[in-house]
């Protein structure tokens, strides 16, 4: 940044949603580099959440509930939607695009089976990749995680568990420079399904970064507390 | 604690009726977004500007809310400022990936001097000893409008010096000093 352009604001820039492009992209890989910078932006975030107080209220259309509970009700939603939730609260707008993607796959499959195998997006002959994630902080522990693109499945050994009132979200930082969520760590490790649209990411030498976010994961979608574990992807 | 107020009690409801949302109790969601589509519609429609799509992006967040509210951790945040982050996130989102320009002054953003707060969320005026409007009134006024109408109205720097008319790192300058002088207030 040049002198002209002012002092570095970046955390409060960021909590904003003042940048976009290049400068965004470094301030999120601040985020996952500079623990005090993580912990500024979510002070900022409590800063600015005061001035919520102020925002006019202005009464929703009429039916925006029933059509919330028609979604809920619908069943390729209660497939895709309820059932990954607790597990993707980072990836609630992707999971329908996934499931949307999965149907048409199966719509257009030119030989109707019974009973469907799972989609599979990724060439067969995929190499599984494995990463071996170091601790960045005494609290956490080192974690394995090897990913099967042919089934777009990543198994993960145990984690230490967060704090109580925090989670450990996991993040891929591929070509993109951007950190996207892969959700949130179970302590027990096992083996999840990676969304359709992460899957492009999780490529030799992506970094995957686990940070700590308050429960649930990172309010924005991007990471915004310490790095406490990271490690390469590479080919088995 | 016979004498609650009633602030408190709204914001103890409000957090009851979404820790029972994500128990997934369907009449506890009712009833947390009669308490709250107002407050989220005013939100949403501010920053995407039409009624329409606004409507759309208030559906997105209360599915939001519901499959996220499991995760919700009272001791942690108020219920509103929770709810309303996801609502200002999923429509700057929304409003990002139409790359629409709304051409509306920075005069229009909510005046911070006439506003009172909310009841539910007036606890919040306590967790900082110098609430972040008494700041923001300390800055210069193109600071000050600047960055409540990246707040109000979602709105890049890019954004925010073409509504103004000026150059970009001129709008950059303002907010960035702006910013600097509001982060002094604030750990003051």
């Amino acid at each position: 940044m040049s002198a002209e352009e002012g002092p570095d604001v970046a955390a409060a820039e960021l909590a904003l949603g003042l940048l976009e492009g290049e400068e965004r992209a470094v301030a999120l890989r601040r985020v996952l580099a500079e623990p005090g910078f993580a912990g500024e932006v979510e002070v900022w975030r409590g800063y600015l959440g005061q001035l919520f107080d102020l925002w006019p209220e202005a009464a929703a259309p009429a039916g925006v509930f029933e059509r919330v509970e028609r979604t809920l009700d619908a069943p390729a939603q209660i497939a895709s939607v309820r059932a990954p939730a607790r597990f993707w609260p980072a990836l609630a707008g992707l999971t329908s695009i996934a499931a949307a993607a999965a149907l048409v796959f199966i719509v257009v499959r030119p030989n109707p089976l019974p009973a469907p195998p799972p989609p599979v997006a990724a060439p067969a002959a995929a190499p599984m990749l494995v990463a071996s994630l170091a601790p960045m902080d005494k609290s956490a522990t080192a974690m394995a995680a090897v990913y099967d693109p042919a089934r777009g499945q990543l198994r993960l050994t145990e984690a230490s568990a967060p704090a109580a009132n925090r989670s450990a979200e996991l993040w891929v930082i591929g070509d993109d420079k951007t950190p996207h969520s892969l959700g949130m760590m179970k302590p027990e490790g096992g083996m999840r399904a990676v969304a359709m649209p992460m899957r492009a990411h999780l490529a030799p030498g992506a970094m995957l970064a686990v940070t700590i976010e308050p429960l649930g994961g990172s309010p924005s979608g991007k990471p915004t507390g310490p790095i406490v574990a990271m490690g390469k992807l590479s080919t088995v | 604690m016979t004498d609650v107020s009633p602030e408190i009690r709204a914001r103890a409801e409000l957090a009851e009726y979404l820790v029972r949302t994500g128990d997934e109790d369907r009449a506890a969601f009712r009833e947390l977004y009669l308490r709250t589509n107002a407050k989220l519609f005013g939100i949403v429609l501010r920053i995407c500007g039409e009624r329409e799509a606004a409507a759309d992006v208030l559906h997105d967040v209360y599915l939001t809310i519901w499959k996220r509210a499991g995760a919700y951790e009272p001791s942690r945040a108020s219920p509103i400022t929770w709810l309303a982050t996801i609502a200002r996130n999923r429509a700057i989102d929304w409003r990002r990936a139409q790359k629409i320009r709304v051409a509306t002054p920075l005069e229009d953003a909510p005046d911070v001097a006439d506003s009172a707060p909310l009841a539910s969320d007036a606890m919040l005026a306590e967790e900082s000893r110098h609430g972040i409007q008494v700041c923001l009134d300390e800055l210069e006024p193109n600071q000050r409008d600047s960055i409540r109408t990246a707040f109000f109205q979602g709105v890049t720097y890019a954004e925010l010096a073409e509504r103004v008319g000026v150059p970009l790192g001129t709008m950059k300058s303002w907010v960035r000093r702006g910013l600097a002088r509001l982060k002094e207030c604030l750990e003051r």
